[in-house]
C-alpha cells in the first residue's frame, strides 16, 4: 500500500515537473528550427539542427539588442531609486515619529490598490504636456511611482522586527539619523533589498503598459513592447525568430534567477508577506 | 533616541520626494481620472461636460457589461487557481516531496520570470491549430485523441478558459513558494503532535495547518486579486481580446475607448469603475482578517 | 505639522505649474516660429529650388526598410543631397495600431508633424472638420504639381473624405479581389469564376476534392470583413455602405444581412478549415502560396509578396487574380473593383510653408517614377518611368487598374471608431456561429445609432 501510494506521489511530481518545464524546453528547442520544419513536422518534433541563423536575425533584424538596451536601463535606473526610496521611506513610515505617519503610511498603502488603467489616461495627459513622452526619464519615473507602494509593503514588515536595542545602541554610541540610516539600518534590510530588488526586476521587466502607452518610437522600445509588434515587422512566417527572441527576452530573468533563486526564496519566504 | 527618531529634517528629506512623485503619478490621476470621467471627448478636440450621463452610460453598454463578465469570471477562476494550486503545490513540497527539493522548486517558480508577452507568444503556438497544429493539438493528435482537437483560441467557447490556464501556470508557482515559506514556519512540533494523537490527513489540514495558514492566504488573494482585477497584458498577448469579444478585459476595453474611439472621457469612467472595484474587492478580502 | 502639509501641497501645485507651463511654451514657440513667419509669399514655383532651410518631421507606419518607408526616405534623403542641403528631416515610426492615438494626441495639442501616415475616409474628415491639416489639392494647384496625381486616386480620395478638395496624398492606387493558386484549381479541375453562382460551384468542387477552398485572415478581422463586403457590394451596388453610413438604408435591411450570411455559410461548410479566427492575413497569404489553399481575398498590395520567392513557392505564374464574382450586372458588374489609396499621408496645416511646399513639389514629382522603379508598383501618381520589364504579377495588378471602371470601398470605410471596432470583432462572432447574421448586423447598428 505504502509503495503504491509513493509510487503515485512521485509520478504526480514527475508530470508537474513537466507541465511546468516543457513548454520552456520546447519553446528552446523550437527556436533553433529552420522555416520549413514549422511546416512539414508536427510541432512537438525536436529541432534537427542548431538554426542559429534565427538567434542573429532576432538580434539584429529584429532589434531585439535595442530592446535590451532599453529595458535594461530603464528597469536598472527605477530599481535603484525604488530601493533607496523603499528603506528610506519604510523606516521613516515606521520606525520614526511624527505627526502624520499613520496617515501618510495609509497613503502609500493605497497604491497597491491603484490599477494602472485608472491612472493610465491623466498620465498620459500630463506626460503630453511635461514632454516627458517617448522619453527613458519619463518611463522610470512612473517604473519608480509604481513600484513604491508594494515595495513599502514588503519592507513594513522587515522593518518591524529590527530589534530597537541596536537602533538603541547606535545612537547612544552618537550617531545622528543620517548615519543611522546608512550604516546601521540598509545592511540589516539587505534580505528585504533583495526581495525589492528580484521582484520590481520581473515586474519592471515585464512592463507592457506603460511601455506601449508612452513609447512609441521604435529605438527606445522595451523588450515587452518589442516582442508585442515582432510578429508584424517579421511576419507570422518566422516562427523560429520569433521564439529565439521570445527566449532572448526570458535569458537574462532566467539567469538572474537561477543565480539569485534561494535568495528570492528565502527572501518570499522568510517574513516578507507574512499578513 | 527618541530625539533621533523625531528628526523633522531628516523626516522631510526622505518622504519628501518619493511622496512628491507618488502623489503626482499615483495620486493625482486616480483624481483627475475621476475629474475626467464627467466629461467625453479628447481633451483639445471635442470635450464636453456631460456630467452623470457618462456614468448612467455604463449600465446600457452592452462592450462595457461583457467586458465585466469577462473580467469577473478570470478574476474568480484565476484567483482560486493561482492561490488553490499554489497551496497545494505547497502543501505537496512539505510532505511528499522527499529529494529533488530545490530543483523542483526551481521549476516551479519558473514560469513566474518569464515575461507575460513571451509566455502570450509561446501559448498561441502552442494552441494553435492552422495550417498546422501546435504543440497542444498535435500531442492530442499523436495520442489518438483527434476528436479533442480544436481551435482553442478560436472560439469563444475554450479561449478564456485556455487564457485562465495560461496565467495560472504561469503565477502558481509564486504562490507555491509564499505558502511554502509559511508553512515552514509552523513549528514541526504541533504537526508531530497531531499525527501522534492519530489526526488524518484531512482533519490535520482544516484544524490546524488552515487557521494557522489564514493571514498568509488574505495576503496572497489580495495579491491575486489585484494582479487579476488589471488583466490586460497576458490577454492582450495570447488573443488580443479575441475572438470576437471573449477575452476582453475591462482595462482592455478601457484603452480601446480612450485611445482608440478617442473618448477619453467615457474611458476614465472605466478606469473609475475599475479602481473602485479593486479597492471594494481588496476590502472585503481584509475584512475577513479582522472579524474571524 | 500643519506647515509640512502646505509644503507639500505648495510643491505639488508647483510642479503642476511647471509641467503644464513646459508643454504651452513649446507649443507657442513652435507656431510663432513657423506659422504666420514671413515664408509664405512665394507664388511663384517653377523656378529652381531656392534651397530654403527646413526641418520637417514625418511621422511614419512603414519601418525605412520596408514598403512605403523605402520610397519616403529614398526621396526624402535625395532632396536633401541634391536639391537643397538646407533640408533636414525627422523619420518616426508608429506602429498602425498605435497611430490614431499618436496623431489624436498631437492634434489636441497643436504638434501634428508635418507629414504624418493616416487613415483615408472618416479619420481623415475628422481631421479636416477640426481644421487642422492643409488643403492639399489647393496647394499642389499652387506648386504647379497637380498633375502628377492619377486623378482616380483623386476622386477615390475625394469621395472617401467627403469633401470637394483633396486633402491627403495616396500612397498606393490598389484593387482587391480573388487570388486563387493555379495548380489546385487544375487538381480540381476548375475555372476561375466570373458569376457568383459559379463561384459557389468552384468552392463546392474544391471542398470535395480535399482542398481547403479559402484561407482568410480572420485574425486580423479585416480580411473577413472585406468577403461580406464582397457579396454586400454586389448584391446591393457600389453605394451600398455609403447609404447605410448616411441613414439612407439600415445595416439590417436585407441585402447586409445576406452579405454578413453568406461568410457564415462558408465556415459552417468548412470553407475556412479550422479556427480561421486565429490566422492572421500574413499566413493566410502564405497558405495560398504554399498549396494548402486555393483562393485568397487580398488587394494589389499583395504583389510584393507574390514577387518575393521566399514566400512564394508557386513561382512566377503560380497565382491568378479574379475579380469578385457578379450577381447581378445590373447592380455591380465585372469591371466595378474594390480599390483604395492604402494608408495616405496628410500634412499639417499650421506648419506648412514656403519651405514646406517646395518639398511637397519635388515628392509629389518624383514618388510615380520611385515608385515603379524600386518595386513595380503603383501609388497614384503619374509616372515617366518605362513601365519594362516587369513580373507577371505587377503587369497583371496593372491591367487590372486600366480594366476598372468604377469603385467601392472597404465595409468600415464609412463607419466611424465605434461601428468599425463592432463590425469587425464581432465577425469573428459571426464566423464562428456564436452570432445569428440579422444579430451580427444588428450589433453594427446599435454600435451606428448609439453613436449619433
Amino acid at each position: 500500500m505504502k509503495t503504491v501510494k509513493s509510487v503515485l506521489i512521485k509520478i504526480t511530481i514527475l508530470i508537474l515537473c513537466l507541465i511546468e518545464a516543457y513548454p520552456i524546453f520546447w519553446m528552446l528547442t523550437a527556436s533553433f528550427k529552420q522555416q520549413h520544419e514549422w511546416v512539414s513536422k508536427p510541432a512537438y518534433a525536436l529541432n534537427s539542427s542548431f538554426h542559429f541563423q534565427n538567434y542573429i536575425d532576432a538580434w539584429t533584424r529584429g532589434h531585439m539588442s535595442t530592446y535590451f538596451f532599453n529595458s535594461l536601463v530603464a528597469t536598472l535606473g527605477a530599481l535603484f531609486f525604488i530601493v533607496y526610496f523603499s528603506v528610506t521611506v519604510g523606516f521613516v513610515l515606521t520606525k520614526m515619529r511624527w505627526k502624520m505617519r499613520k496617515k501618510v503610511a495609509i497613503f502609500f498603502d493605497m497604491g497597491i490598490m491603484v490599477p494602472i488603467a485608472t491612472a493610465l489616461i491623466p498620465l498620459f495627459q500630463i506626460y503630453n504636456r511635461a514632454n516627458l513622452l517617448n522619453s527613458r526619464v519619463g518611463l522610470i519615473l512612473v517604473y519608480i511611482a509604481f513600484g513604491l507602494s508594494l515595495s513599502f509593503f514588503l519592507v513594513s514588515s522587515y522593518m518591524r522586527s529590527l530589534p530597537r536595542e541596536i537602533l538603541e545602541a547606535a545612537v547612544i554610541d552618537g550617531c545622528d539619523i543620517y548615519r543611522l540610516m546608512w550604516h546601521i539600518v540598509m545592511p540589516l534590510m539587505k534580505n528585504a533589498v533583495m526581495t525589492i530588488l528580484v521582484l520590481q526586476f520581473f515586474f519592471k521587466w515585464n512592463d507592457l503598459l506603460f511601455s506601449m502607452t508612452f513609447i512609441s518610437s521604435s529605438n527606445l522600445k522595451t523588450v515587452q513592447t518589442g516582442l508585442l509588434y515582432f510578429e508584424t515587422e517579421f511576419g507570422a512566417k518566422n516562427w523560429g525568430a520569433i521564439f529565439a527572441s521570445v527566449s532572448m527576452s526570458v535569458m537574462p530573468l532566467l539567469f538572474i534567477y537561477i543565480l539569485l533563486n534561494r535568495r528570492v526564496i528565502e527572501g518570499l519566504t522568510s517574513g516578507a508577506v507574512k499578513g | 533616541m527618541d530625539k533621533v527618531l523625531s528628526n523633522k529634517k531628516a523626516i522631510a528629506i526622505f518622504i519628501l520626494p518619493p511622496l512628491i512623485l507618488y502623489s503626482l503619478l499615483v495620486a493625482l490621476p486616480v483624481v483627475w481620472s475621476f475629474y475626467y470621467s464627467f466629461y467625453s471627448g479628447t481633451p483639445g478636440l471635442k470635450w464636453e461636460f456631460v456630467g452623470i450621463s457618462n456614468y448612467l452610460k455604463l449600465f446600457i453598454d452592452s462592450n462595457f457589461k461583457a467586458a465585466l463578465w469577462v473580467n469577473v469570471r478570470y478574476i474568480a477562476i484565476v484567483m482560486l487557481g493561482q492561490v488553490g494550486l499554489g497551496l497545494a503545490l505547497a502543501l505537496m513540497f512539505e510532505f511528499w516531496l522527499k529529494r529533488f527539493k530545490s530543483l523542483v522548486r526551481t521549476l516551479v517558480f519558473f514560469p513566474v520570470v518569464l515575461p507575460t508577452v513571451a509566455v502570450g507568444h509561446l501559448f498561441a503556438k502552442i494552441y494553435e491549430i492552422q495550417p498546422n497544429y501546435g504543440l497542444l493539438n498535435s500531442l492530442l493528435s499523436a495520442i489518438g485523441l483527434e476528436s479533442w482537437v480544436q481551435p482553442w483560441i478560436g472560439q469563444a467557447s475554450t479561449a478564456l478558459y485556455c487564457l485562465i490556464a495560461m496565467d495560472i501556470w504561469v503565477a502558481m508557482g509564486f504562490y507555491a513558494i509564499i505558502f511554502y515559506g509559511a508553512l515552514l514556519d509552523i513549528p514541526g512540533d504541533i504537526i508531530e503532535a497531531a499525527k501522534i494523537d492519530g489526526c488524518s490527513g484531512r482533519q490535520l489540514f482544516f484544524h490546524i495547518l488552515a487557521p494557522l495558514l489564514k493571514p498568509v492566504t488574505l495576503t496572497c488573494l489580495v495579491f491575486s486579486f489585484t494582479g487579476t482585477v488589471k488583466m490586460f497584458e497576458s490577454a492582450l498577448a495570447l488573443t488580443g481580446g479575441g475572438p470576437g469579444n471573449a477575452t476582453k478585459s475591462l482595462s482592455m476595453y478601457m484603452y480601446n475607448v480612450a485611445f482608440g474611439y478617442n473618448n477619453m472621457g467615457y474611458g476614465s469612467v472605466i478606469a473609475i469603475f475599475v479602481f473602485v472595484l479593486c479597492f471594494t474587492g481588496a476590502r472585503i478580502i481584509r475584512s475577513f482578517d479582522e472579524s474571524y | 505639522m500643519k506647515r509640512k502639509l502646505l509644503a507639500v501641497i505648495l510643491i505639488v501645485c508647483l510642479s503642476l505649474a511647471v509641467f503644464s507651463g513646459c508643454g504651452k511654451d513649446e507649443g507657442n514657440q513652435n507656431s510663432q516660429a513657423n506659422g504666420d513667419g514671413g515664408t509664405m509669399n512665394t507664388s511663384d514655383f517653377t523656378g529652381e529650388d531656392p534651397q530654403l532651410e527646413k526641418h520637417i518631421k514625418i511621422l511614419s507606419i512603414w519601418a525605412e526598410d520596408n514598403d512605403n518607408g523605402i520610397l519616403i526616405n529614398n526621396i526624402l534623403q535625395r532632396y536633401k543631397d541634391q536639391v537643397n542641403p538646407n533640408f533636414s528631416y525627422e523619420y518616426e515610426l508608429v506602429s498602425a495600431d498605435d497611430l490614431k492615438t499618436k496623431i489624436a494626441t498631437l492634434a489636441s495639442s497643436n504638434d501634428l508633424p508635418d507629414f504624418f501616415a493616416y487613415e483615408s475616409g472618416t479619420p481623415l474628415k475628422e481631421m479636416v472638420e477640426a481644421d487642422k491639416v492643409l488643403n492639399i489639392g489647393a496647394e499642389l494647384e499652387r506648386v504647379g504639381a497637380m498633375d502628377m496625381m492619377n486623378p482616380s486616386a483623386v476622386s477615390l480620395l475625394k469621395s472617401l473624405a467627403e469633401t470637394n478638395e483633396l486633402y491627403d496624398l495616396p500612397l498606393g492606387l490598389n484593387v482587391e479581389g480573388f487570388w486563387y493558386n493555379k495548380d489546385l484549381f487544375e487538381q480540381a479541375g476548375v475555372e476561375p469564376p466570373t458569376t457568383w453562382d459559379e463561384f459557389e460551384t468552384v468552392l463546392a468542387k474544391l471542398h470535395e476534392a480535399g482542398i481547403q477552398p479559402l484561407s482568410c485572415g480572420a485574425g486580423d478581422k479585416w480580411g473577413a470583413t472585406r468577403l461580406v463586403n464582397a457579396y454586400t457590394v454586389r448584391l446591393l451596388g457600389n453605394n451600398a455602405m455609403t447609404a447605410a453610413a448616411n441613414g439612407d438604408a439600415k445595416y439590417t435591411d436585407q441585402g447586409y444581412v445576406e452579405g454578413a450570411a453568406k461568410i457564415q455559410e462558408w465556415a459552417d461548410k468548412g470553407y475556412f478549415g479550422q479556427g480561421v479566427t486565429t490566422v492572421d492575413m500574413n499566413t493566410a497569404g502564405t497558405m495560398l502560396c504554399t498549396d494548402q489553399a486555393a483562393i485568397f481575398y487580398n488587394g494589389s498590395w499583395f504583389t510584393s509578396n507574390l514577387n518575393d520567392p521566399t514566400y512564394n513557392q508557386t513561382g512566377e505564374d503560380g497565382i491568378g487574380f479574379f475579380n469578385i464574382p457578379v450577381v447581378d450586372p445590373s447592380v455591380s458588374d465585372s469591371n466595378a473593383y474594390s480599390m483604395n489609396c492604402g494608408n495616405i499621408l496628410a500634412m499639417d496645416k499650421e506648419k506648412y510653408d514656403d519651405g514646406t511646399a517646395w518639398f511637397l513639389k519635388y515628392f509629389v514629382e518624383e514618388i510615380g517614377n520611385e515608385a515603379m522603379s524600386t518595386q513595380g508598383s503603383v501609388k497614384g501618381y503619374v509616372y515617366t518611368v518605362e513601365e519594362g520589364e516587369m513580373s507577371n504579377y505587377t503587369q497583371l495588378v496593372l491591367d487590372r487598374l486600366k480594366d476598372a471602371e468604377s469603385a467601392f470601398a472597404w465595409y468600415e470605410a464609412k463607419m466611424n471608431a465605434e461601428v468599425s471596432t463592432v463590425a469587425q470583432e464581432n465577425v469573428q462572432t459571426l464566423i464562428n456561429g456564436d452570432m445569428t447574421p440579422m444579430e451580427y448586423m444588428e450589433s453594427i447598428q446599435e454600435a451606428y445609432d448609439l453613436s449619433r
